[in-house]
């Protein structure tokens, strides 16, 4: 469709090529694809000198200024799996991830059967399923209030004295229980989710958490889980990370990819009008439509999805895992999984999308 | 037909040594002298010029999980060293963990045409396929990494067939599209996943009670009834720590005769002598090698300056990272499967510990007599940067730049290596085999690393500079099966290449027993771990080139 209009795929590729190539900026957004799609949107912005962001950028990059400034102790799936006997689950119960109980605490391990211990540090448990010689206790702390909590265990851990009788609304002796706890731990995890930690500067608890990782190994071993891995995130970061050693927020500019994780968040861009076009790429869920842009839009979405306002330029994509077939990376980054197409269609696939704007582009500029 | 007439060519598998010879290049493959009445369509005289074989690296971290980590860590490293598109290239960064992209052209700018990934996780092997995939120019293979992973722990300590554990072997190869077998600190992944600090090779795990000896012994005995050509590859107990020579040589040692490859063998070279109790033991290493002929080995020289170590070895790089510079670093447990460390790291030349690991490795080179069995490698990006290469050459090949640089590294170490009273001068001839010829056989790629008739067209030309860093730094022609790629050290003309993998064969019933453990206690199946042949294209491969192996029986 082009403003709302129907059209061929080819007038809607000319539509978008012309679009393209009057932008001096556009942002490549949204990225919600698979490897293949996401190899082309970066192609596609290096060539128009645009910049990339995924629509969890905000949620992603919660983790990767904290990473970046102090690396992590992370673990994977089924390790958890196999391995842990306490898990920490905070500011989340892990309720947007519905199985990760059944698959992750199961109470059998090739260790044999594990008694887990689950403590809770905000949030409401009553999700959480109940699972043969899984012990939940709950502990209410704010969501904004994790970060001070990790870092007293963490100074506590070290010895040093706290004058305070409360932290995050804890007594100073439950903090202590707690961390004798979590120090008999034979391999502990410490879940979170980045999404859930909605607040300014959450980066801060993130690395909070981190350290308190870092602390426990000198003596047993913890390591960190970061939930997350929605909307084919893990694999824009994972792409644009090998291809141009930044993971996403990265403009292509003259002088090679520019990376400002502060500067080159979306919304940001969008409001501030530091982008001139807008490439919105949505394939897995009809809900996530484009932002509000003051800037011609192309969108390469699910064909079911509806807008309020028509974008300029709307080209209906497959599926991917659905309609084609693909690569998606797990939360964790580690396992890349195949995408079958159970269904296929007619429909381009994102990167068939974008490889013809860019014929288009490739033709008009010979 | 194209002839490249009047070269000085280094081929040492034909024990070519600069005579000067004309080679014929039809369909990317050399061709024996055609007749006088031949279609010649093209010529280059090459008189006064070097020719050489493409090279090929062994062991360098290019392409996978930890080498992604390393990537997103070190935004403050690219920053250095931007790379724009242009010509045809894409975008990307340089330096100690390079984007894909510059990776593949930066080895080529230098006369490499193939490299090996030699730490791939079987449960990462996919993700390691797309990232080579957008390696460029160079043919690419990676090393399945086992020996901590808990199904063949399983195995090893509940007694197993051998048999078994050589199709538990043969299907990993296969199923990951593996060139070859390396093993990671044999055990102590898995032993630091039980809180273990350190795991000697004759110490028992905590948990499965079998040694790293055990694992050794087992997987190189699998590699070699397999058929595979490389040897196990093996990166030993107690990396970088002062005294780990004679664990080292028991490495050796564990084999029992096998074929061995020893990888990184600098930081496995160290005594406990002198007031700082850190000493080189590069002679008693180099001896051994020089001894052992089933021994085979590359160095992991360090260079100085900024870059970043990235393992398998959680294990090792836990124990490191007080040495993190920039103060960050990352370790992960990794799926039952294995780990991986990503240490940042600044090797100084005033710094005494550096200072001597640099003259050990060094020592290592000009002690180990036979270059068909020691590789030229810094273990990139761990020792330093692959771009480091040519000033590593002019190191081994100019005796006088190399006393030159000893006199501006810590004096105390200085005064305690060996490395000023060292003649030894690698001559042209000793680069191409250790550069080309023999990762070649080490692989057991019979069509690579020579210039013989049948052989790819993989080609380099160099200026015959004194001053071989700045050789060796930019090749004047290099050709990649036949194609110019390269002109004056730089791109001319951009590939893809190929990935090389051995097919094994193996008894598929081990997949019943595999089936059942990925089901009941793993977060993915079994058949998502397999990468099949036709994706390793859609991955980004040119192509796949298969080699058959030939079981021998045990």
């Amino acid at each position: 469709m082009i403003a709302g209009l129907p059209a061929s795929l080819d007038e809607a590729y000319r539509s978008a090529a012309a679009i393209l190539a009057a932008s001096r900026r556009p942002l490549v957004g949204g990225l919600a694809c698979d490897v293949t799609g996401h190899r082309a949107a970066l192609a596609l912005a290096e060539k128009t000198g645009g910049v990339v962001d995924h629509m969890n950028g905000i949620v992603q990059f919660r983790n990767w200024l904290a990473f970046q400034d102090g690396g992590w102790m992370n673990t994977t799936l089924s390790e958890v799996r196999n391995r842990a006997d306490l898990i920490v689950l905070a500011g989340t119960v892990a309720s947007r991830f519905p199985r990760f109980f059944e698959r992750c605490l199961a109470p059998e391990s090739q260790f044999g059967e594990l008694s887990r211990r689950v403590i809770v540090l905000g949030g409401d448990i009553s999700s959480i399923p109940s699972i043969r010689g899984q012990s939940v206790v709950a502990i209410p702390v704010q969501e904004n209030h994790l970060g001070e909590l990790f870092a007293v265990l963490r100074a506590r851990m070290d010895g040093h004295p706290q004058d305070a009788a409360t932290v995050s609304g804890m007594s100073i002796e439950q903090v202590d229980a707690l961390l004798a706890d979590l120090l008999t731990a034979r391999y502990g995890v410490l879940v979170w989710n980045a999404a859930e930690l909605d607040f300014p500067n959450a980066d801060l608890t993130i690395q909070a958490m981190v350290n308190l990782i870092k602390g426990l190994n000198r003596t047993t071993r913890w390591s960190g889980l970061p939930l997350g891995g929605n909307d084919g995130d893990t694999s824009a970061a994972q792409v644009c990370t090998w291809q141009t050693g930044y993971p996403l927020r990265t403009a292509f500019e003259a002088s090679g990819p520019r990376y400002e994780p502060q500067l080159f968040g979306a919304e940001r861009l969008l409001g501030k009008r530091e982008v001139d076009a807008l490439v919105w790429i949505s394939a897995f869920d009809p809900e996530r439509t484009p932002p509000k842009a003051n800037c011609p839009t192309v969108v390469l979405g699910r064909a079911d999805m509806t807008f309020t306002q028509a974008p300029d330029v709307f080209i209906p994509v497959a599926v991917p895992g659905v309609q084609h077939t693909g690569f998606l990376h797990r939360m964790d980054a580690v396992v890349a999984l195949p995408l079958q197409a159970p269904a296929p269609s007619g429909m381009p696939s994102v990167a068939q999308a974008i490889a013809a704007i860019q014929e288009v582009m490739n033709h008009a500029a010979a | 037909m194209l002839r490249l007439k009047n070269g000085r060519v280094y081929d040492p598998a034909h024990g070519l040594d600069g005579q000067i010879r004309d080679l014929y290049v039809e369909d990317g493959r050399i061709v024996a002298a055609p007749g006088p009445d031949a279609r010649v369509d093209d010529e280059i005289d090459f008189a006064g010029r070097v020719v050489m074989a493409g090279a090929i690296d062994l062991h360098t971290h290019i392409g996978g999980g930890k080498m992604n980590i390393a990537r997103a860590l070190l935004p403050e490293d690219h920053r250095a060293d931007p790379v724009p598109a242009m010509g045809g290239m894409h975008a990307g960064c340089g330096h100690a963990a390079p984007s894909t992209w510059t990776t593949g052209y930066r080895y080529a700018e230098m006369g490499y045409t193939a490299c090996f990934e030699p730490a791939m996780l079987p449960s990462n092997a996919r993700h390691a396929h797309l990232e080579m995939g957008d390696i460029p120019m160079v043919d690419k293979g990676a090393y399945a990494m086992l020996g901590s992973d808990d199904f063949f722990l399983r195995l090893l300590s509940s007694g197993a067939d051998q048999r078994l554990i050589n199709d538990y072997v043969g299907w990993t190869m296969d199923a990951s599209q593996a060139m070859a077998i390396k093993v990671v600190n044999p055990g102590g992944i898995s032993a630091f996943k039980f809180n273990a600090r350190n795991l000697d090779l004759d110490e028992a795990h905590p948990y499965y009670r079998v040694t790293p000896r055990q694992v050794i012994r087992a997987l190189a005995c699998a590699v070699h009834d397999l058929g595979v050509a490389h040897p196990l590859h093996v990166h030993a107990s107690n990396l970088g720590i002062p005294g780990n020579a004679d664990t080292t040589l028991a490495t050796m040692a564990a084999a029992e005769g096998l074929p061995i490859h020893l990888t990184h063998i600098q930081f496995h070279s160290y005594g406990t002598e002198g007031e700082r109790k850190f000493s080189s033991e590069a002679e008693r290493i180099a001896d051994a090698i020089n001894r052992m002929t089933n021994v085979s080995a590359d160095v992991g020289q360090i260079l100085f300056g900024q870059t970043v170590t990235a393992s398998g070895d959680n294990m090792a790089q836990h124990r490191n990272h007080r040495l993190a510079s920039p103060d960050k670093w990352v370790v992960m447990d990794i799926e039952c499967d294995a780990g991986c460390g990503v240490v940042p790291f600044k090797y100084r030349d005033k710094n005494f510990v550096n200072a001597l690991q640099w003259a050990i490795g060094l020592e290592l080179f000009l002690r180990v007599t036979d270059p068909w069995r020691i590789f030229l490698t810094t273990d990139h990006p761990n020792g330093a940067p692959f771009t480091s290469y040519p000033h590593l050459i002019r190191l081994l090949m100019d005796r006088s730049f190399r006393n030159s640089k000893l006199d501006e590294i810590n004096p105390e170490a200085a005064a305690h290596s060996q490395l000023r009273g060292m003649e030894r001068e690698y001559s042209l001839y000793d680069i191409a085999i250790m550069t080309r010829a023999g990762p070649a056989r080490s692989l057991g790629l019979a069509d690579r690393g020579h210039l013989g008739e049948g052989a790819a067209a993989d080609i380099v030309v160099y200026r015959d500079d004194p001053d071989r860093e700045a050789m060796f730094a930019k090749p004047e022609y290099v050709f990649k099966d036949g194609e110019l790629i390269v002109r004056d050290g730089r791109v001319v003309k951009v590939v893809n290449g190929a990935l090389h993998a051995v097919k094994p064969e193996y008894d598929k019933g081990i997949e019943k027993p595999l089936k059942d453990y990925f089901d009941r206690y793993m977060t993915v199946k079994m058949e998502h771990i397999r990468v099949s042949d036709e994706e390793v294209c859609t991955c980004g491969a040119s192509k796949l080139i298969p080699h058959k192996c030939k079981g021998r029986s045990s």
